[in-house]
């Protein structure tokens, strides 16, 4: 699991363009959105993108996003019960 | 006061206004449902012309996308004795994505009949500067043409530009051509908004999914006279997301507030994408305005959401109803399932009024309003709503300047100490200056070159950030959003690796550097982007100074903000005040 927070930590960084921040700096449990790390709608769009480029998982509809993108744990709590890769 | 001379409807539809009008009148509607389109991995609905109807139109030597603009400005000419060789016409195309299927040869993947050879022309033919060139060139038009990237207000914003210009004193005719084609990069690029549906939008309705996109083209010939008269124009900045439209529709109420006067309006021609957040934010701003009892006139339920032809084309349509004396019934709606209090009906309605105003929202935040009337003889009046008489020419004063290369950069004149260059130097240049909005990361090249220079320039004018709506953000170009598109193209060219990045599509609208600046400082006032096939500083003046026509507009930040490739590009921007 930690291997997986972590991952998923430099693929956000990555994939949000949070380019000064390092993985460290992205709280485990921390809120995501909201006063977290300042994301926005755009960014939990592309966060459905990197599900399902990296895991092979496909959200149909946002809403279910909002679950999901609570924090990293909760992340990776769904792509451990759900990647197909 | 400018009219209306002539105009085409080029469209799934048909091939001329009336074949247009007629076909909306009786309900028919070309949105389909296509699968495996251009090989989308999901299927989507829209209005796209058949093969026969593009092969009709086809011209040698010219795209998709200039064929049907081409298409559409002649027929609209037929009808006029207008010399447009002549130095007092312009050409004004209003297009959010234009030849973008030039990209990486995507244009061949469906329409097999092409057999033109863009070789020649392949580096620069996805810039509209250049198609606008081409298409003004093939027309006998001799002045330079302005391309109007406004995101999806563009056909409202061209129509407002040809206003400026003409009462202006500057030309007296202005051909508004507004023309979108779709491509895999258009659709796929909304698909990944989930903004899409595969199903026939219904606009305003309580089990909307989504949009339709469109294709087609929309003519309007502009000159002085009588007819139906632009009467006033206005444009509005949300200043809010750049995605997601104002909960409370502020910048849309502006802009509107910007046209209304006392004349009893026949329609209010809407946006009316279907999408949830779209219909809910134009109620909310109607009955802001007060005009919960006006009839709504919605069309995307007959042509999808046709882009930077969809102001032109809607407003035609529009113009064409409230002559014949109805309002048209909204297809796709039957239940309202919006919160604002509308007058929206799928039944056609009568009226004897004789003024319409027509709305478009867009990504960056911007809203744009026209209003229509039809006046017998010339009015000599003075012009009314958001606009002063424009004989009174204002004078272009600079109060503050910046400029960035890919090398330096200078404010007011004065070189600042910077060691990075390129694409570092931007970066250097904000943490040294600015260091305070984390969303400088992610912006895309050019927005990040736009903004970080109108940081400096605003710091320099050591004003205080502070809401205001009598400040536009004006910018022009030559490349459009070539970076962003090529890095977006990256995201889809291959079916094996496909998957379409809603944050690089985002910023392959260029009008997006606007949108920053106006949400960063809380600018309501006018965010517009224009687009030259080269640069042509008197030209940019011209546009600069009939932009104060806005009576509200005091100071504009204007200028150019060129970046054909990440570390190499230039921006001179300046604030002018009136």
């Amino acid at each position: 699991m930690e291997e997986l927070i972590l991952q998923l930590k430099n693929q956000i960084i990555e994939a949000l363009n949070l380019e000064e921040m390092e993985p460290e700096e992205i709280e485990t449990d921390a809120p995501l959105f909201g006063n977290g790390l300042g994301l926005d709608s755009i960014d939990a769009l592309e966060l459905i993108v990197l599900l399902e480029k990296n895991y092979g998982i496909k959200l149909k509809n946002p809403a279910e996003g909002k679950e999901i993108f609570k924090s990293v744990a909760c992340i990776a709590e769904y792509v451990q019960q759900n990647r197909t890769k | 006061m400018i009219s209306a001379i002539s105009t085409n409807i080029t469209s799934p539809l048909g091939m001329t206004t009336e074949q247009n009008y007629q076909a909306v009148k009786s309900g028919c509607s070309a949105l389909t449902r296509f699968e495996g389109k251009w090989g989308l991995q999901e299927a989507f609905a829209g209005s796209l012309f058949t093969d026969e109807q593009m092969e009709s139109m086809m011209i040698d030597g010219f795209t998709r996308f200039e064929s049907v603009v081409l298409h559409s400005v002649k027929e609209a000419l037929t009808h006029t004795s207008i010399d447009i060789s002549s130095s007092r016409v312009v050409f004004i195309l209003s297009t959010t994505k234009g030849n973008v299927e030039m990209l990486g040869g995507e244009r061949s993947t469906d329409y097999g009949q092409q057999t033109t050879d863009y070789g020649l022309r392949s580096d620069e033919a996805e810039y509209p500067g250049s198609a606008a060139k081409l298409i003004a060139s093939a027309l006998g038009i001799t002045t330079a043409p302005i391309v109007v990237c406004n995101a999806c207000i563009s056909g409202v914003a061209a129509q407002i530009l040809a206003q400026r210009l003409i009462d202006g004193g500057v030309y007296d005719y202005a051909i508004v051509a507004g023309a979108e084609v779709q491509s895999k990069f258009i659709v796929s690029g909304f698909q990944s908004f989930k903004a899409v549906t595969d199903e026939i939008c219904r606009p305003f309705d309580i089990e909307r999914l989504g949009l339709n996109l469109g294709e087609g083209a929309g003519t309007i010939v502009f000159g002085k006279g009588e007819g139906w008269n632009l009467t006033s124009g206005c444009i509005r900045n949300d200043a809010y997301h750049l995605s997601s439209p104002h909960p409370q529709g502020e910048g849309y109420y502006l802009a509107l507030q910007g046209v209304l006067d006392n004349t009893p309006l026949a329609t209010l021609g809407v946006h009316g994408t279907a999408t949830m957040y779209n219909d809910q934010m134009e109620s909310k701003a109607i009955q802001r305005a007060g005009l919960s009892n006006t009839p709504l006139t919605s069309l995307k339920g007959y042509y999808g959401h046709t882009m930077g032809a969809a102001g032109v084309i809607e407003t035609i349509i529009t113009m064409c109803a409230t002559e014949d004396g109805v309002v048209l019934g909204a297809k796709g709606f039957e239940e309202i399932g919006v919160s604002g209090k509308v007058d929206i009906s799928s039944e056609e309605r009568k009226t004897d009024k004789k003024a319409f105003v027509k709305m478009l929202s867009g990504f960056g935040g911007c809203n744009g309003a026209v209003h229509y009337q039809k006046k017998e003889v010339p009015s000599n009046s003075p012009i009314r709503g958001g606009f002063v008489d424009t004989k009174t020419s204002v004078g272009l004063k600079v109060s503050h300047s910046v400029k960035i290369s890919s090398k330096e950069a200078f404010v007011d004149g004065v070189k600042l100490e910077t060691t990075a260059e390129g694409k570092a130097l931007l970066k250097e240049l904000y943490k040294t200056h600015i260091n305070d909005y984390i969303k400088f990361y992610k912006m895309d090249i050019l927005t990040r070159l736009t903004f970080v220079a109108s940081e400096l320039l605003l710091k320099a004018e050591g004003s205080e950030p502070k809401e205001c709506e009598d400040r536009a953000v004006i910018i022009f170009n030559r490349s459009s959003s070539i970076v962003a598109d090529k890095q977006y193209y990256e995201t889809i060219k291959d079916d094996a690796n496909y998957f379409p990045s809603p944050s690089v599509f985002l910023y392959t609208l260029p009008n997006l550097t606007t949108g920053e600046i106006a949400i960063r400082n809380h600018f309501y006032g006018e965010t517009s982007f224009y687009i030259l096939p080269e640069k042509n500083q008197k030209l940019m003046d011209e546009i600069i100074r009939v932009s104060f026509q806005d009576k509200k507009t005091k100071s504009i930040i204007a200028g150019w903000i060129e970046c054909p490739d990440e570390d190499n590009f230039e921006a001179e921007l300046n604030i002018y005040n009136q």
